[in-house]
């Protein structure tokens, strides 16, 4: 390689345009081959000319860059090239030196369409996978009662607008801390994470939510990206992913702590139904109540009970000493002589002594007659056998 | 007892369940009672103004992250 030399005017040092082509070119000569991602535009290929010529072009921006690659080549790839095709170009860089034009010469240019992404993506997840990142045992319990929710959201309005809406409805007193952020485009990935540590650290945030509307399958990509993914599944707080739709599965997603796929659905996760709460805390005031009530009820029954019987102790002792007399009385009764008397009998008494036999008086004798009430005087007629 | 200003919704909430708890299970007598459902009462009024007085609150947070834009 012939070195460039500069023409010395002076004291300044002026390199020809020929030189300084050349020494660029050098220079772009140290890079390494490089694989570049574009889409395939504006093919030019001629059968009377060696080389093939395309414009590859960025998605995302629009930037292009001029791609070179032998005809022979390009036919022995036997693609049959489309513009606004995706593909992977082998090559390097390089300067057209007589017109100090850029272009990238290709040694092979290959298809890389969503079937590409997706392999990659599933060799992602398994990798990711293997690592434990979506195991269960790492999902943790979303706080019941958070002091701030976090909120990723892109920067459109109606997917934030969504979310906003549906926890403000559902828990008007909620406070929230949105992050807008950009979730598409070459930068979202690393934007999305910084927007993530930003909420994390947040001292109030207890749950960050990250979301984005729906979208085609490069649209939400950056939610896939590994740092993304990474992050999620280190945040030191609960994640709850609400990102694309029900059909959707980014591997943010598999690494959050749980999935929403609707607005509502990631509001019911996050923040308490203030109409629950407020219905929920007059019933348990309502049973405090009755409770009490209950228990004031009890024991005012037993003290009215226990004077009750306090009350009647004193009249039914009365009345058992009485029944108890009125029998003692009885039997008493039935023992002594008066009721004997009363029965009809008599008790005959001759010279002072009981007359027990017809034999013991005789006639004309003087007997005393007694009776229940009274007695009499009385003398013996005949003597009766 | 922890004054109840001084509780969160959820520490206010989950101590008038106990109580209400307490009453419903034990054999309390009247006084103790009573005592429990004042400091029911006092909690439940805790709860009930955290819940009405709170605001919601949108807070943004500034954007210096790559690529985020400013709202």
């Amino acid at each position: 390689m012939s070195k460039v030399e500069a023409i010395r005017y002076g004291d300044r040092s002026v390199y020809s345009v020929s030189a300084f082509n050349r020494g660029v070119a050098q220079w772009l000569r140290r890079l390494p081959e490089l694989w570049l991602e574009g889409e395939i535009t504006e093919l030019r290929r001629n059968e009377a000319w060696a080389s093939c010529f395309v414009t590859l072009k960025d998605p995302q921006t629009g930037a292009t860059v001029p791609v070179t690659i032998s005809r022979r080549r390009l036919d022995a790839l036997g693609l049959d090239l489309a513009d606004g095709e995706r593909v992977h170009v082998q090559g390097r860089a390089e300067l057209y030196e007589a017109r100090g034009e850029l272009a990238f010469r290709a040694t092979t240019i290959e298809r890389f369409g969503l079937g590409e992404h997706l392999a990659a993506l599933e060799r992602l997840k398994q990798a990711l996978a293997a690592e434990g990142l979506f195991a269960a045992e790492r999902k943790r319990p979303l706080p019941r009662f958070p002091r701030a929710v976090g909120l990723l959201t892109g920067v459109d309005a109606a997917a934030r607008g969504d979310i906003v809406t549906a926890i403000s409805t559902r828990f008007p007193p909620a406070r929230l801390v949105v992050a807008e952020t950009r979730v598409q485009g070459p930068s979202a990935p690393l934007a999305i994470v910084s927007s993530l540590h930003a909420l994390s650290s947040h001292p109030a945030v207890d749950v960050v939510i990250v979301s984005r509307g729906g979208g085609s399958f490069e649209d939400l990509l950056p939610f896939s990206d590994e740092r993304v993914v990474r992050a999620v599944a280190g945040c030191p707080v609960p994640v709850v992913s609400a990102v694309g739709h029900e059909q959707d599965t980014p591997l943010c997603d598999l690494a959050a702590d749980v999935r929403a796929s609707t607005p509502t659905a990631a509001a019911r996760l996050v923040v308490p139904d203030l109409d629950e709460l407020t219905a929920g805390l007059a019933r348990s005031r309502e049973h405090l109540g009755r409770v009490v009530r209950r228990i004031a009820e009890r024991d005012r029954e037993r003290i009215a009970r226990t004077r009750d019987r306090l009350r009647t102790a004193p009249r039914l002792l009365l009345e058992r000493r009485r029944s108890a007399l009125t029998a003692s009385g009885g039997r008493l009764r039935a023992l002594s002589p008066q009721g004997t008397l009363e029965r009809g009998y008599a008790i005959v008494r001759a010279q002072g002594r009981v007359v027990r036999s017809a034999t013991a008086v005789a006639q004309g004798a003087e007997l005393e007659v007694r009776l229940a009430d009274g007695s009499l005087a009385a003398r013996v007629e005949e003597v009766l056998e | 007892m922890t004054d109840p200003q001084q509780l969160s919704f959820e520490e206010a909430q989950r101590e008038l369940d106990e109580i209400v708890g307490r009453l419903e299970r034990g054999d309390v007598p009247i006084d103790d009672a009573i005592k429990l459902w004042q400091r029911g009462e006092e909690l439940y009024r805790r709860c009930a103004a955290l819940l009405e007085a709170a605001e919601g609150r949108i807070e943004e947070l500034a954007g210096d992250a790559p690529g985020a834009e400013a709202s």
